[in-house]
């Protein structure tokens, strides 16, 4: 049922269609899955991300734009600047519908424009389009100048900001209402082939199998989400729901990982917003969770709110307390088409550097940071977009400008990628997830902290341990990271919170299969163990497998206080479970053999 | 010992609890609404049971056992399985995690819930115990 993905040589303006072999969307359904399997031989260790030849693949899965439950959404592939291994990044909004309406199931990039360009695809009319007068606009006013362009009010454009035009290596990809394909830098990709949008129009159908039984499932599942609680919560309060508790519990950090507490942090969470500027929701294709927050800050504008992530990254992480400081800090990164996560950190080591007098005024251009103080982050994030003054160093990731100081170690970040805002000291199983993501210190290939609170899942082996266990829950991280990997292939949003058998009904309908619950956690072990391999050939080793020092130290105060997750034996027992080998960490040959992985067992075993 | 759930006499043994416990007074003392749970019946559990809490500030002004939840207009109604309900009682079942797995229903104002989730867990630590035997 799969539609073929569109591919295009941007240097030579070849445009072909591609349809992967059968085999393929058996063993992996679709999304990163599927797009991890097809970009496997072209991701090598000697590419570089930014290069023409670096592949960049955006696909969707099954269901996506079937009006199931949470199923709008889409995917973007490829090999990350930020961490030089494989990198993902979902989002939602329209845009992959509407490239499914299209006729195409993928967009498959290679090669670079030699023109500044845009993208359309108008049903099967494609286009390489002259963007010259478009560069250095921002993420929302690029959509209504490219409509205007090509004449279609209603096209879905996804694009880049000043970020990726200056290749910062966490610029995103931005469509709609600030929908972000955010981590690993994948706008700065798109930038390097001088790209700036892409617009979508079809007027085609998604193919289902058997539409009719699909048609009263989708209702049904539906129903079912809307009035589920952790919906209702994702509903009324946003994604950042989540905060108060998540603070009470010390897995907010605050003042750049350093501290458990923070005065005003009671405003900092969907229940302070939603009491006072939130004046709308936002909704994803076809999605009755609409989770997405519309803020009046008192000038009359709407504005996108911030969802959870952002209020740590800019608020608890910088201290800031003043929400309507954050929600401008937000748009002014969704405008210049920056994840706000690793925009955030970045910035957070800035304040920590210069507290502890490592970098000083002269370094920032005169610039003066205090704790809660949004000013000198305002300043920072345009600098860092236009790759200005310490900007320029800034863009490069935590990692770097830390190294560039002489204190890599002082970055919360993983491979390159700054961690999100779930913090393993109270929620340990994170210290996993972080470790082992094959994008870097994320916690949206597994958000194991929400198992730690209680959302579990006993048919697939899913269960509760205590939020600060240890080596005990190391197989069960695993088995959710499995879960998780298949939300990723289908492509599903995280908050679709049904059962699993009715996600499996629901694939099986739209695919003309018979995958059993098993089968898809079988799909998404492969899927885990191929993106491992990936990263193995792209230079991974076990060493990479770690978590930053701030993790190590306990907090002194707050819900968390004292603690810090056995690592070592956290991960030995990880490495257990998913017969890992523990000196190299590629996965064992029989594991590979098990998993279906056998050019990848020929390759490490050869 | 204390009396056995379901009962009157258990009800009121945990209303004594909640206006004797220095802890949840402490966590709860900027909680303001009053609590209806609704006990699915089952086989150990004949009929519908509903009792009703009303918290202010830490204490407990007022319980009682309702005919049904509508006859008071109370801020939350919380509902489960008597199975359950007994899980939660016997410390088998975590109360976030029973929320998160659609265990227990609620129905209220989710912006006071999720800014008040440690008085729900402090409310249901009192309720344990108070609770030696179930029926």
């Amino acid at each position: 049922m799969m539609q073929p993905i569109l591919k295009i040589n941007l240097t030579n303006r070849n445009i072909e269609e591609y349809n992967p072999p059968q085999e393929w969307i058996n063993d992996y359904l679709g999304g990163a899955s599927l797009g991890a399997r097809i970009l496997y031989d072209d991701l090598n260790k000697e590419l570089k991300p930014l290069s023409a030849e670096a592949p960049l693949l955006f696909i969707v899965g099954p269901l996506t734009g079937t009006l199931g439950p949470a199923v709008g959404r889409f995917v973007v592939c490829g090999k990350s600047p930020a961490t030089g291994l494989w990198a993902e990044s979902n989002c939602g909004g329209f845009w992959g519908p509407e490239l499914r309406f299209c006729g195409y199931d993928g967009l498959w990039l290679v090669g670079r424009s030699d023109k500044r360009s845009f993208i359309s695809i108008l049903d099967n009319e494609i286009r390489i389009n002259d963007a010259e007068q478009f560069w250095g606009l921002d993420t929302y006013e690029i959509q209504k100048s490219i409509r205007a362009e090509i004449g279609v009010s209603n096209a879905k454009v996804l694009s880049i900001g000043m970020a990726g035009e200056n290749l910062v290596s966490y610029a995103g990809l931005f469509c709609d209402h600030g929908r972000t394909a955010g981590r690993t830098g994948l706008g700065a990709v798109l930038g390097s082939k001088n790209i700036k949008a892409i617009a979508v129009k079809g007027s085609g159908k998604v193919p289902i199998f058997d539409p009719d039984s699909f048609k009263e499932l989708r209702s049904s599942s539906n129903r079912f989400l809307k009035n589920d609680l952790v919906t209702q919560v994702a509903h009324d309060l946003g994604t950042a729901s989540v905060a108060d508790y998540s603070d009470y519990l010390g897995i907010m950090p605050k003042k750049y990982y350093s501290k458990g507490l923070m005065k005003g942090s009671e405003n900092l969470s969907g229940s302070a917003i939603s009491e006072t500027i939130l004046v709308g929701t936002s909704a994803c294709h076809g999605c009755v969770i609409a989770c997405g927050r519309v803020v009046d800050t008192g000038d009359g504008i709407r504005r996108k709110g911030p969802e959870y992530e952002t209020l740590v990254s800019f608020g608890a992480i910088l201290l800031i307390q003043n929400v309507n400081d954050i929600v401008e800090l937000n748009e002014l990164c969704d405008r210049m088409g920056l994840d706000t996560i690793s925009t955030g950190n970045v910035i957070g080591l800035a304040y920590k550097l210069y507290d502890n007098k490592i970098i000083n005024r002269n370094d920032l251009d005169g610039l003066e940071l205090k704790w809660g103080n949004a000013d000198g982050a305002m300043k920072l994030i345009s600098m860092i977009s236009k790759r200005s003054g310490i900007g320029d160093l800034m863009a490069n990731g935590s990692k770097s400008f830390a190294s560039h100081f002489g204190v890599e170690e002082e970055a919360v970040q993983v491979n390159g990628l700054e961690a999100a805002g779930h913090d393993p000291r109270g929620a340990s199983g994170m210290a996993i997830v972080y470790a082992t993501s094959p994008r870097g210190a994320c916690h949206n290939k597994s958000d194991y902290f929400m198992v730690d609170w209680g959302q579990t899942h006993e048919s697939i082996g899913i269960e509760l341990f205590p939020r600060q266990a240890g080596a005990e829950k190391s197989a069960n991280v695993a088995r959710h990271q499995d879960y998780r990997a298949i939300f990723d292939s289908l492509v599903v949003c995280f908050f679709s919170n049904i059962h699993f058998q009715t996600l499996a009904d629901l694939t099986n309908q739209a695919m003309g299969t018979s995958y059993s619950t098993q089968d898809l956690m079988l799909i998404g072990e492969r899927a885990w163990n191929l993106k491992r391999c990936i990263n193995i050939r792209l230079g991974l080793t076990s060493e990479n497998d770690t978590i930053p020092k701030a993790f190590l130290k306990p907090f002194k105060e707050g819900g968390s206080a004292d603690y810090v997750p056995d690592f070592k034996n956290m991960m030995r027992a990880y490495y257990l479970a998913r017969d890992w080998d523990p000196i190299t960490g590629i996965p064992s040959f029989q594991k590979l053999n098990s998993l279906g992985l056998n050019i990848q067992a020929t390759e490490f075993y050869p | 010992m204390n009396p056995k759930f379901p009962s009157e006499e258990w009800l009121n043994n945990f209303h004594n609890k909640l206006n004797s416990d220095e802890q949840y007074a402490k966590i709860a003392k900027n909680w303001e609404g009053d609590i209806c749970v609704v006990l699915e019946p089952n086989h150990r559990l004949k009929e519908r049971l509903v009792y009703y809490w009303d918290l202010w500030h830490g204490k407990c002004k007022r319980v009682a056992v309702l005919e049904s939840e509508e006859e008071i207009d109370s801020a939350f109604v919380i509902t489960s399985t008597y199975d359950n309900f007994s899980l939660l009682l016997e410390e088998k079942l975590d109360p976030i995690q029973a929320m998160l797995t659609r265990k227990l229903k609620v129905k209220g104002n989710l912006a006071i819930l999720m800014r008040n989730v440690p008085v729900v867990l402090d409310f249901v630590r009192c309720a344990r115990e108070v609770t030696d035997e179930i029926l």
